[in-house]
C-alpha cells in the first residue's frame, strides 16, 4: 500500500509520500504539491462496493468544503480522478486536538485552553453563518496545523440547514458529544447541537479527559443529568414532546464548580451557557465568541505558541519540506492514533485503544512521546470489545446500521 | 438565506448570457447551431424530469440535475459528452448531492423503460464513469440555489399566497429550467419574474409591491420577457426538430 517512490507523480502535480492512514472511505497519504511546494494530504476515495459511484459521504464533504473557505476550516485544495478513483487534496495538518488533550507531557495553560476553544468556535461560527451544521464535532476532528492553527475537519456528516421543516437524522455526533435533544430523538434541530458538542470539547480541555462518557444513549443522558441535574419543565419546556423522551429520576444539579475546580468564573459562566438544556436558550456560537471569557485575562495564547505533541520519532525527512509533524495523521477522519493504556494514571480514564466502531476503519498506530513503538490492535468493531473501559465510540453499532441506511447509501439495502 | 447566496459559489459563477450561448467548437463542426444547442438542452431537461418522476425524487433534485447538465455544457461539448448519458448521470449526482439518493440500477432500469431507442441505452457502469467526468466538469461545485425557496416567502409578502397563485408560480419556476436562466440570474430574481408574470396573467396589481422591493425591476422584466418568449416559441420545438439536432451529434463531420 505504501508507495514511497518519490518519482511517482499523481495528476502531474503531486509527489506521493507515505501512507498516513485509512480513512472512512479510503487510504490517506502524504504528498508534496509541486505547484506550491506545500505538503498535502490526499484522500483516495474508494468507489463504493455496491456500484454506487462516488461515495456519498465523500460527496457531501466535497460539496460543503467547496463552499467553506475560512482560516479555521480545513482547506480542500483540489480534487481529481486518477485511475478510476476520486482523490481529494487537503492541506496537511500535523496533529489534532485529541492528541493534544491526551498528551500528558503537555501542560495546557488557561490561555492555551482559551485559544483552542476560540479557534474551534470561530470555525463553527463560520459554518453556521453559511448554514452548515457540522454534526461531528469532537477533538479528533479538530486538526492542528504547523502554525498552531486549529481547523474543523471531517464534514462527512455535515448538512446544510435553514428550511425549518426539514427533518434530519438524530444519529449524528460521537455519543459523548451528542446534545440531549438528539439523545431524546429530536429530528428538527439546529446549530445548538454543535454548541453542545463544543461545550463537551471545552470541558475536555479543562479536564484533560472526555467529560461525559456514556456507554449507551440512555447512559449518556444519565451522565449528563448527573452532572447538571435532571432538567425541569421550566428549564426545558419542549423536552417532554421529543420522540424518545423518557422520564429520568430526579437528580439535583451540583454546582458546576465542583466538576471543574480549576476553572475561572468566566470559564464556568460560558460553559454553563453552552451546556444549557433547552436548545432554544442555549448560547449561539457567535454569542459565545463575544463572551467576556475571551476578552478577560489571560488573553488567548497566540496559536504559534500553543503546546503541541513532540515530533514523531521515525520521521522521514522529505527533501521538499522539513515540516516534521508529530504523529501525523492529518486529514479529516480516522487517521487516529491508538495509544497503549497507561497504568496508574487517572484510573478512570484508562484509555486503552480507542476504538470507534464508525465504519470499520483501522488507523495507524502511533505512540506518543514515549519513544516506544508499540503496536496496538488496529481496529475492530468496538462491539467485539463489549463493555470495556471507555472506548470512544464515534457511532455505536446500532447506530451504524441506521447510518448505513440513512446516510451512507453505498451500502445497498437488502431487497 | 439570501446572505448565504451572495457568498456562495453559485453566485460567483453566474455567467453572462453570451457565455452560456457559446456553442462548443467541436459541436459547431458537427453542424450544431445555437438553436439546436438550446433545443437539445431543453429536451434533456425534459428527459431528466421524466426520469425523476419515475424514480420519485423531489423537484429540487430535478432542478439541481438540470443545472448541472446546463453547467456541463458551458464547458464541454455534446460531441464528447453525450447528452443522453449526461442527463441521467446529472440526475444521479444531484440525487446524492441533495440527500435523496437514487440507485444507479434504478435509473438504468427506467432509462430502458422510457426509451426503446438504442442511443439512449446506457448501463450502470456508464453512469458511474460519467459521474466522475461530470464532477470534474463542474469543478466539484455542487451547491445550487433555486427560486423555489424564495417563492413562498415572496408570495406571502405580496399577499398572493393563495393556492392558485402558488401553483401557477411554482409551475412557471419549473418551466424556467427549460431555459438557461439559472446559469445567468440569481434565483430570487427568477422567482420574482415568475410572480410578475403570474400576477399579470391573473390581473393582480402588484406594482406597488414590486416598487417597494429593492430590486432592479428592469432585470426582473427582462427575465419575464425571456420566459414569455420561450412559451411563444415552445410550440415550434417539435420532436422532429429535436431528433434532427441529436442526429447531427452522431454524424461524422
Amino acid at each position: 500500500m505504501t508507495d514511497m517512490d518519490p518519482s511517482k507523480k499523481v495528476a502531474d502535480r503531486y509527489l506521493k509520500r507515505e501512507v498516513l492512514g485509512e480513512g472512512t472511505y479510503g487510504v490517506v497519504y502524504k504528498a508534496i504539491d509541486t505547484h506550491t511546494g506545500h505538503t498535502v494530504a490526499i484522500k483516495k476515495i474508494r468507489l463504493g462496493k455496491q456500484k454506487e459511484g462516488v461515495n456519498f459521504t465523500a460527496l457531501r464533504e466535497i460539496k460543503l468544503l467547496k463552499e467553506l473557505k475560512d482560516p479555521n476550516i480545513v482547506e480542500l485544495i483540489d480534487a481529481f480522478p486518477h485511475k478510476g478513483n476520486l482523490h481529494l487534496v487537503f492541506e496537511f495538518m500535523e496533529t489534532d486536538l485529541e492528541a493534544v488533550i491526551r498528551d500528558r507531557n503537555i501542560f495546557l495553560s488557561p490561555a492555551d485552553t482559551k485559544s483552542y476553544l476560540q479557534m474551534t468556535l470561530k470555525g463553527l461560527a463560520y459554518c453556521h453563518k453559511k448554514w452548515v451544521l457540522h454534526r461531528d464535532m469532537k477533538p479528533n476532528n479538530l486538526l492542528i496545523g504547523s502554525n498552531g492553527q486549529l481547523k474543523l475537519a471531517d464534514f462527512g456528516l455535515a448538512r446544510m440547514f435553514g428550511s425549518p421543516d426539514r427533518r434530519f437524522t438524530h444519529q449524528v455526533f460521537a455519543r459523548w458529544y451528542r446534545a440531549p435533544e438528539l439523545l431524546f430523538g429530536a429530528k428538527q434541530y439546529g446549530s445548538a447541537v454543535d454548541v453542545w458538542a463544543a461545550a463537551c470539547i471545552f470541558a475536555e480541555l479543562l479536564l484533560r479527559r472526555p467529560f461525559l462518557q456514556g456507554t449507551s444513549d440512555i447512559d449518556q443522558l444519565g451522565k449528563i443529568f448527573s452532572a447538571f441535574g435532571t432538567p425541569t419543565a421550566s428549564q426545558w419546556p419542549d423536552m417532554v414532546y421529543l420522540p424518545d423522551y423518557v422520564e429520568y429520576q430526579y437528580v439535583p444539579a451540583a454546582p458546576l464548580r465542583t466538576l471543574f475546580p480549576m476553572a475561572t468564573d468566566d470559564a464556568l459562566d460560558l460553559l454553563s451557557k453552552m451546556f444549557t438544556y433547552d436548545p432554544k436558550a442555549r448560547i449561539s456560537v457567535q454569542q459565545a465568541l463575544e463572551h467576556r471569557y475571551f476578552s478577560s485575562v489571560p488573553l488567548p495564547s497566540d496559536p504559534d505558541k500553543l503546546p503541541r505533541p513532540a515530533p514523531k520519532r521515525e520521521s522521514r525527512v522529505s527533501d521538499f519540506n522539513l515540516q516534521e509533524g508529530p504523529a501525523v495523521l492529518s486529514p479529516p477522519r480516522k487517521s487516529r492514533r491508538v495509544m497503549p493504556g497507561r497504568d496508574g494514571f487517572e484510573g478512570n480514564s484508562q484509555q486503552a485503544d480507542k476504538v470507534d466502531g464508525s465504519f470499520g476503519d483501522f488507523r495507524q498506530t502511533t505512540d506518543d512521546n514515549t519513544g516506544k513503538n508499540e503496536s496496538a490492535p488496529m481496529s475492530v468493531d468496538f462491539s467485539i470489545f463489549g463493555l470495556k473501559s471507555p472506548n470512544r465510540p464515534t457511532i455505536n453499532s446500532a447506530d451504524r446500521t441506521y447510518l448505513k441506511r440513512k446516510l451512507d447509501l453505498e451500502f445497498q439495502q437488502p431487497e | 438565506m439570501a446572505a448565504n447566496f451572495w457568498t456562495s459559489s453559485h453566485y460567483k459563477h453566474l455567467l453572462e448570457q453570451e457565455d452560456v450561448d457559446m456553442v462548443n467548437t467541436l459541436d459547431k463542426e458537427k453542424g450544431i447551431t445555437l438553436e439546436d444547442f438550446k433545443l437539445i438542452k431543453m429536451h434533456m431537461a425534459n428527459y431528466i424530469l421524466k426520469l425523476a418522476q419515475q424514480v420519485k425524487v423531489r423537484q429540487r433534485v430535478v432542478a439541481t440535475a438540470v443545472t448541472y447538465m446546463r453547467r456541463v455544457y458551458t464547458r464541454k461539448s455534446m460531441a464528447e459528452y453525450d447528452p443522453r448519458l449526461v442527463a441521467p448521470t446529472c440526475l444521479y449526482l444531484a440525487s446524492k448531492a441533495e440527500e435523496s439518493t437514487v440507485q444507479a440500477r434504478l435509473l438504468a432500469f427506467y432509462i430502458k423503460k422510457l426509451y426503446a431507442d438504442d442511443k439512449y441505452r446506457y448501463e450502470i457502469k456508464d453512469i458511474l464513469e460519467m459521474e466522475m467526468k461530470i464532477l470534474e466538469a463542474l469543478n466539484y461545485y455542487l451547491v445550487v440555489y433555486h427560486p423555489y425557496r424564495s417563492l413562498s416567502p415572496l408570495l406571502q409578502d405580496a399577499g398572493l399566497n393563495d393556492l392558485n397563485m402558488t401553483q401557477l408560480t411554482w409551475g412557471l419556476v419549473n418551466d424556467t429550467y427549460k431555459m438557461d436562466l439559472i446559469l445567468v440570474h440569481p434565483p430570487h430574481l427568477i422567482a420574482l419574474a415568475c410572480i410578475y408574470i403570474a400576477s399579470v396573467l391573473r390581473d393582480k396589481d402588484t406594482t406597488a409591491w414590486f416598487e417597494e422591493l429593492r430590486v432592479d425591476m428592469n432585470v426582473v422584466k427582462n427575465i419575464s420577457m425571456e420566459i414569455l418568449d420561450f412559451y411563444e416559441s415552445n410550440r415550434m420545438f417539435t420532436e422532429e426538430r429535436i431528433n434532427v439536432a441529436l442526429q447531427k451529434l452522431t454524424l461524422r463531420p
